[in-house]
């Protein structure tokens, strides 16, 4: 569509400011002190032109405006044009920016695409497509509608008039059409590799007798009465109904035993409870995540900023202070990296349990077993007594490595013992005897290590109900 | 330009329907001209007009003078008789078909037909030789450079926006479903009917009919010299000019009253929303209407009676007439009906509502109830604008010729010559 402004530049006239009317008023006559570029209006205005710059004013550099040929004159011309679609020499005549070359190409020229029928010779159809249900006649006919209608199946039926044909439906048209094409491309030379002829056979795949049911399907869909489709409805607003009545039954179920039989009552963790309760937490933490991550993420840049006046001096006034009010300060870890996730919130000591590390947790809750202790509950949280929890714990870790290592040195000896013990007897027993004790040793360390391994997994649990135990408090 | 397709060639865009006849620039939203297509005339004697009709077109050797455009058959002439040269939606009589399109663009919209390509439509249900007749008469009469006939149902699809649509089109005489596919119409789905004119028939019984029908005189106003206030139901106090009385001919008064009949359904008639129902139709508010004659008076039920013609015949209607033409739920499933089953689908999702006809009063409303009866998913795009519900049929025509990708259809004069009338059914299939 033409613009006012190209309305303007074909009948050559001039811009409509250009020729204010008497109507309009005068304009002022501009002011002999101009703002100069890059200071706002409201500090221009203030500062007013006396005012020296102390800064070196330079034009900010922004975008350029683009440039729309609104202010340069277009010419137009009223161009005869011809289609090179067309067989015939009609010219048209349009309106194009006399910019554009004479000899160019019909922009509209390049939609003009057919579709490619495929063409048979007289021999080929005998040899081939030879059908006792299809003359060659009407074969060509469907061709030919097929080539017409760019093998628009729904109107090459609506079309199809053959004098003198039986009356075909749409699938006896496509049926014949793209079993045709098979054979054709069959039996005809291929240039290309043998994929690519499957390929190209697949694309004119048609089976007729799908296609017969599936309309049988939609057909019967169709005929439904208004009481079946509403019988339909709500019986599957029943279903929804139903799934969802289940779904609350058990998750109150699941409430129920949580607090009859909870850790309470130092009964065991009910396993569906854990499954809920790590899916719960898994979706909690997703949520969180994703939330961080989209909070976060667009702010990132300002967090670090504040983060040193975290770090307040430790002046004398405000450790008097401190003193004074039984406060005691812990300094984040200087590892992490101060950022949103890591920072402590104020919290319950009793939260902040000291935890054996996982892999050697059910060696040290055996250890302390044996002693009498119970170090998963603490009766009294203070700071003395988790730094003394703490302590034990640490001493304990290091007692169990200790004793691993011992344990390990010892095994090592006793191997190196009787293979020097073998190798004592080597001179008089034969070599195969030797490898069956080594292989009946062997055996019975794994039988005593998965025994252990069974051991330590029940302790591992133990252990992880005593520390949910801890979170509940 | 290449990017929203559209290249003018300033190609004329001519849509003959029943009542008028739409001529514009391709390109436009509006049609520049429309003028009615009933025309007056004077002949001579009878016989001589026959002679002479078909083989000159120019009005001034023609013994018979016609009267065309605003000013013909509305205003009263002594002797003049009023015609309309369509039948059905077809074109009957071709000899006033030059006269009406030299009228519309030459007259109207001053332009000169030998220098633009123009595009005609013609119904679906049209024969081929009417649409050779019809390129015959814009080569050798106006000598257009390009000619393309094109179907009102597909082109009420593209005004649409849509390929594939069911378009229905209540026009003055005729009301048509069209399953349109791909833009072409199959031709085997196309249903139509006179129905229209079943419902002005409706009217005129209920306005003129003896007792217990009103009875109501429809004296165009050009017959009457003056006339009294009269009270509500009263009967009116009017004079006759009977100096027009012995000049007026049957035609220009069947042509005149069918015009006051129309005037009536057009501002009181309608149809309920939810189908005919005795207490509903009677609760609604009834309306006022003042005929010429000054005979005026509130129209309740009966009004609401009319339009109901579109949707239902009673079984005592349907016993009595045999020629009774299909209502339009019987036209929407006949089409539907034969078209293939995963077709209906996507038409009756793709409904197009078009045509003057459908501007009555709770059409668009009673029509999606009866739609959604049947085919719950239906869905009807009914323009908003009158203008464009109107004139559909013109504007897809508008806009199909200022596409860049047209220009390549258009049937040249050199191919006409060339080739001759058999280049018509080719080209535009």
């Amino acid at each position: 569509m033409a613009s006012a402004a190209d309305v303007r530049s074909i009948l050559s006239l001039p811009e409509p400011s250009a020729v204010a009317g008497p109507s309009q008023p005068k304009k002022q006559a501009a002011v002999s002190t101009r703002k100069p570029e890059g200071i706002s209006r409201e500090l221009y205005s203030l500062i007013g032109p006396s005012a020296p710059s102390l800064v070196t004013l330079s034009k900010p550099q922004l975008k350029q405006k683009p440039n729309l040929g609104g202010g340069s004159k277009v010419k137009w011309e009223y161009r005869a044009f011809k289609n090179s679609a067309r067989q015939d020499s009609l010219e048209l005549r349009h309106w194009v920016k006399a910019s554009t070359p004479a000899d160019e190409e019909y922009p509209f020229v390049k939609y003009n695409v057919s579709s490619n029928v495929f063409t048979y010779s007289q021999d080929e159809y005998t040899r081939f497509l030879e059908d006792k249900e299809w003359s060659k006649e009407e074969t060509d006919y469907l061709f030919q509608v097929a080539r017409d209608y760019d093998v628009r199946w729904f109107i090459v039926h609506d079309r199809y008039d053959f004098p003198g044909g039986t009356p075909r439906t749409v699938d006896d048209l496509k049926d014949r059409y793209y079993s045709v094409c098979r054979k054709l491309v069959r039996n005809r030379p291929w240039e290309g590799d043998e994929t690519s002829k499957s390929q190209l056979i697949l694309t004119y795949h048609f089976d007729k007798e799908r296609e017969l049911t599936r309309k049988k399907y939609i057909l019967s869909l169709e005929n439904r009465t208004p009481e079946q489709i509403a019988e339909e409805e709500a019986l599957f607003i029943e279903v929804k109904r139903i799934e969802q009545n289940e779904r609350r039954f058990r998750k109150e179920r699941d409430e129920l035993l949580r607090t009859i039989a909870g850790i309470e009552s130092g009964l065991p963790d009910i396993v569906e409870d854990e499954g809920l309760m790590n899916l719960a937490i898994d979706t909690k933490k997703k949520k969180r995540g994703s939330m961080a991550m989209d909070i976060d993420s667009p702010s990132t840049p300002i967090v670090p900023a504040p983060t040193p006046i975290v770090k307040r001096p430790q002046t004398a006034k405000n450790a008097a202070f401190d003193a004074a009010n039984c406060i005691i300060r812990t300094d984040p870890p200087a590892t992490i990296p101060v950022t949103k996730a890591a920072h402590q919130p104020a919290h319950l000591r009793s939260y902040k349990l000291p935890v054996p590390k996982a892999a050697v947790a059910p060696k040290i809750t055996a250890a302390l077993a044996e002693l009498g202790i119970s170090h998963s509950r603490l009766v009294m949280p203070t700071r003395d007594n988790i730094m003394q929890l703490e302590a034990l714990l640490e001493a304990t870790t290091s007692l169990v490595d200790t004793k691993r290592v011992v344990d390990k040195i010892g095994y090592d000896i006793r191997i190196l013992k009787s293979r020097l013990g073998m190798r004592e007897s080597q001179g008089a027993e034969g070599h195969p005897d030797a490898m069956d004790v080594d292989e009946g040793e062997v055996g019975d360390d794994g039988r005593a290590q998965s025994v252990t391994s069974a051991r330590s997994a029940r302790n591992r649990k133990q252990v992880r109900t005593a520390s949910k135990l801890e979170y509940r408090y | 330009m290449v990017n929203y397709g559209g290249d003018e060639v300033s190609a004329l865009v001519v849509d003959i329907g029943s009542s008028t006849l739409r001529a514009g620039y391709a390109g436009d939203d509006t049609p520049k001209a429309v003028i009615p297509t009933s025309y007056g005339y004077h002949t001579t004697a009878v016989d001589e007009a026959m002679d002479v009709e078909g083989s000159d077109a120019t009005q001034k050797t023609r013994p018979i003078k016609m009267y065309i455009g605003q000013n013909g058959p509305s205003l009263w002439r002594e002797g003049m008789e009023v015609t309309n040269p369509l039948v059905d939606g077809l074109i009957q009589d071709f000899s006033a078909i030059p006269p009406l399109i030299e009228h519309a663009l030459v007259d109207v919209m001053r332009c000169t037909p030998s220098e633009h390509p123009i595009l005609v439509t013609e119904p679906t249900w049209n024969t081929p030789a009417n649409r050779e007749r019809m390129a015959e008469i814009m080569f050798e009469e106006f000598q257009v450079p390009a000619f393309y006939i094109a179907n009102t149902g597909v082109l009420n699809a593209f005004a649409a926006g849509r390929g594939t649509a069911m378009v229905i089109d209540v026009g003055k005489n005729m009301c048509s479903v069209t399953p349109v596919v791909d833009g072409f119409v199959l031709r085997k789905g196309l249903a139509y009917s006179a129905l229209p004119k079943l419902v002005h028939a409706h009217a005129r019984h209920v306005l003129t009919g003896p007792p217990p029908m009103r009875g109501i005189d429809l004296l165009p106003h050009q017959l009457i010299a003056n006339k009294m206030p009269a009270d509500l139901n009263a009967p009116p106090r009017f004079s006759i000019r009977e100096d027009r009385m012995a000049g007026t001919t049957e035609s220009w008064r069947a042509w005149a009253e069918s015009r006051e009949v129309d005037e009536w359904i057009h501002s009181v008639a309608g149809v309920l929303e939810q189908g005919w129902n005795d207490q509903l139709a009677a609760s609604r508010p009834p309306k006022p209407y003042e005929f010429p004659t000054g005979y005026n008076s509130y129209f309740g039920g009966e009004r609401l009676s009319v339009g109901e013609q579109f949707f239902y015949h009673p079984q005592a209607l349907v016993a009595s007439n045999p020629n009774l033409p299909k209502h339009l739920p019987a036209l929407i499933s006949e089409t539907l009906r034969s078209c293939d089953a995963e077709l209906r689908q996507v038409l009756s999702s793709n409904v197009v509502v078009t045509g003057g006809g459908t501007l009555f009063t709770g059409f668009a409303d009673r029509l999606a109830t009866e739609l959604t009866r049947s085919f719950p998913h239906a869905k009807i795009h009914a323009p908003g604008n009158p203008i464009e519900r109107r004139y559909g049929g013109w504007l897809g025509g508008s806009i199909l010729a200022s596409l860049g990708t047209f220009h390549q259809l258009w049937i040249s004069k050199e191919e006409w010559q060339e080739h001759g009338k058999a280049i018509v059914g080719q080209r535009c299939k």
